[in-house]
């Protein structure tokens, strides 16, 4: 499913976030990645979704070959690897719906399609009675709830999220994992970035360990080791 | 392709709407844009115009010795008027010249007097010349001097003229100077302007693009709705700003055209004539400048 091969990334003032990068993710895993602030785990995730470009290496996606990925086929890959992000990136001044909804309007989806869509989305992050609030009227799991379904509208073959837990609560933050488990047991192949010890001991499923952007372990049930 | 166009449409009126206050500062930006340089415009006209009015009124008078025949005087109109420079020659006879001398002098009994003392008419017949251009004047008297009818003048008053020809000459080639200056600092600080209003409209949205370059929008598709907001903004804003145009011209009409009492000009006239033109040129600029603007602006969020 995810492919790196012998990937680097180089910024200008000569400081690495990925040296020598090799791991391979098949479909329908659940991995975590760990690691401490600015060991490199978020450029991964950029590169992931071509945010950042890398300096050396390979990185394929579904036998898809993103290295040299064309601008114009970025909006495609993007509508294949959904991302979560800590600071959830809802429109404030759009509606639970909308803001789901939006991800598919933006895409050319028929209205139809949308009215189809959505509200199995909801359903799936749990939130369809909360389809007319706004962002600022909900809990922060809520938003972040809000943020998976809008990264699930594309039915995307990853699920890439990215310190999804990093502002909430315990019992939020459990709420979050479990619903990522739940998209993961439908198919979806899940990657979480995070630091959180606790969350990432008692999922026990696959552990990557990163740090200063060179990864240091990968175990099959792991824990957070550093 | 139908969804398309309406989603770019609803997204376009979503972001007017949802950013009025910006909406009704950029339009307002953009009516005082073209507001002021169509003041700018129209005061470089009436500028030209009066210059032009002013340039008529400037002749060359060639008086002719009086035992010059009127043979060799309608020589001298056709002499002249065979010179690419001449725009009109005129005879006047002397006939005409003591009747338009009485004329003028109607209510002045000394003067009517004085005229009926004369055995004969003391007026010289003449010739009234006048140029293309202000700086024809000096090159029409040097042909006609090196002439052979300039034996049979007895005066010229292009001296007394001269003086008056390369003081207007200077002005107006000042007034053109100082009026392209003055358009020239208007477009530029306008154009500013404008830009910076859209970049901070555009910057409104930097949370909105990002997440649509998330969601896996196209960048066709993020530009869209603004170049149609563009759009929206250059057809309301030359709109208002022709509306305004127009209440100026319908007020001023009147003064600026007794002022051109005479003349060839119509204020309102010019106006509606060229009513098409100048929307057209307001509607090209302020599309240009709005979208231009945008797409500049927009061209930083939409790398990533």
């Amino acid at each position: 499913m995810i492919h790196l091969k012998k990937v680097n990334k180089r910024y200008s003032d000569n400081t690495y976030a990925a040296r020598n990068m090799s791991l391979h993710i098949t479909s329908g895993e659940f991995v975590s990645i760990v690691g401490q602030s600015g060991t490199g785990k978020t450029t991964l995730v950029k590169m992931l979704i071509a945010e950042e470009r890398l300096s050396s290496g390979i990185i394929e996606i579904g036998n898809w070959d993103i290295t040299n990925i064309k601008h114009s086929e970025i909006p495609v890959l993007r509508r294949q690897v959904g991302v979560v992000f800590q600071d959830y990136k809802l429109l404030p001044k759009k509606t639970v719906y909308e803001n789901i909804a939006f991800a598919l309007e933006v895409c050319g989806v028929k209205q139809g399609n949308i009215d189809m869509i959505v509200p199995q989305v909801l359903k799936v992050v749990g939130l369809e009675e909360k389809h007319d609030k706004f962002p600022q009227q909900l809990s922060g799991g809520q938003k972040q709830r809000v943020a998976i379904g809008r990264a699930l509208v594309h039915r995307p073959k990853v699920l890439v999220a990215d310190e999804p837990t990093g502002n909430l609560d315990t019992i939020n933050a459990q709420e979050i994992i479990d619903l990522l488990l739940k998209i993961n047991a439908l198919g979806t192949t899940v990657l979480l970035v995070t630091h959180n010890k606790d969350i990432v001991n008692r999922l026990r499923k696959r552990v990557i360990a990163v740090d200063d952007g060179v990864i240091v372990s990968d175990q099959k049930t792991g824990k957070y080791i550093i | 392709m139908l969804v398309s166009i309406y989603r770019t449409t609803k997204f376009a009126a979503q972001t007017f709407y949802r950013n009025l206050w910006l909406s009704v500062i950029t339009i307002f930006i953009l009516i005082l844009t073209l507001f002021t340089v169509s003041l700018v415009a129209t005061m470089n006209l009436l500028a030209d115009r009066a210059i032009s009015a002013v340039e008529e009124k400037i002749d060359v008078d060639i008086y002719f010795a009086d035992n010059t025949s009127e043979e060799n005087i309608i020589a001298a109109q056709m002499f002249l008027e065979d010179v690419p420079e001449v725009k009109n020659v005129r005879y006047v006879s002397k006939d005409e010249a003591l009747e338009k001398f009485k004329d003028s002098h109607a209510d002045n009994v000394d003067i009517q007097n004085a005229l009926e003392e004369l055995d004969e008419n003391p007026l010289p017949a003449s010739l009234i010349v006048q140029a293309n251009e202000l700086s024809d004047y000096e090159v029409i008297m040097q042909q006609f001097n090196n002439s052979e009818f300039d034996i049979f003048t007895e005066e010229k008053n292009f001296s007394d003229q001269q003086a008056v020809i390369d003081k207007l000459s200077a002005i107006t080639t000042r007034v053109y100077q100082v009026g392209v200056a003055v358009s020239a600092v208007f477009i530029v600080i306008s154009v500013v302007m404008m830009f910076n209003t859209i970049r901070l409209a555009i910057y409104a949205h930097r949370e909105e693009l990002a997440i649509m370059k998330l969601v896996g929008a196209t960048n066709a598709f993020i530009r869209a709705p603004f170049i149609l907001e563009g759009a929206f903004y250059a057809v309301l804003s030359s709109a208002i700003a022709m509306s305004l145009l127009w209440l100026v011209v319908l007020f001023t009409a009147p003064y600026v055209n007794d002022f051109f009492f005479g003349y060839n000009f119509n204020l309102d006239v010019f106006f509606y004539n060229n009513f098409l033109f100048i929307f057209s040129i307001q509607f090209l600029f302020s599309l240009i400048l709005s979208v231009g603007s945008s797409m500049i602006s927009i061209g930083r969020y939409l790398r990533v």
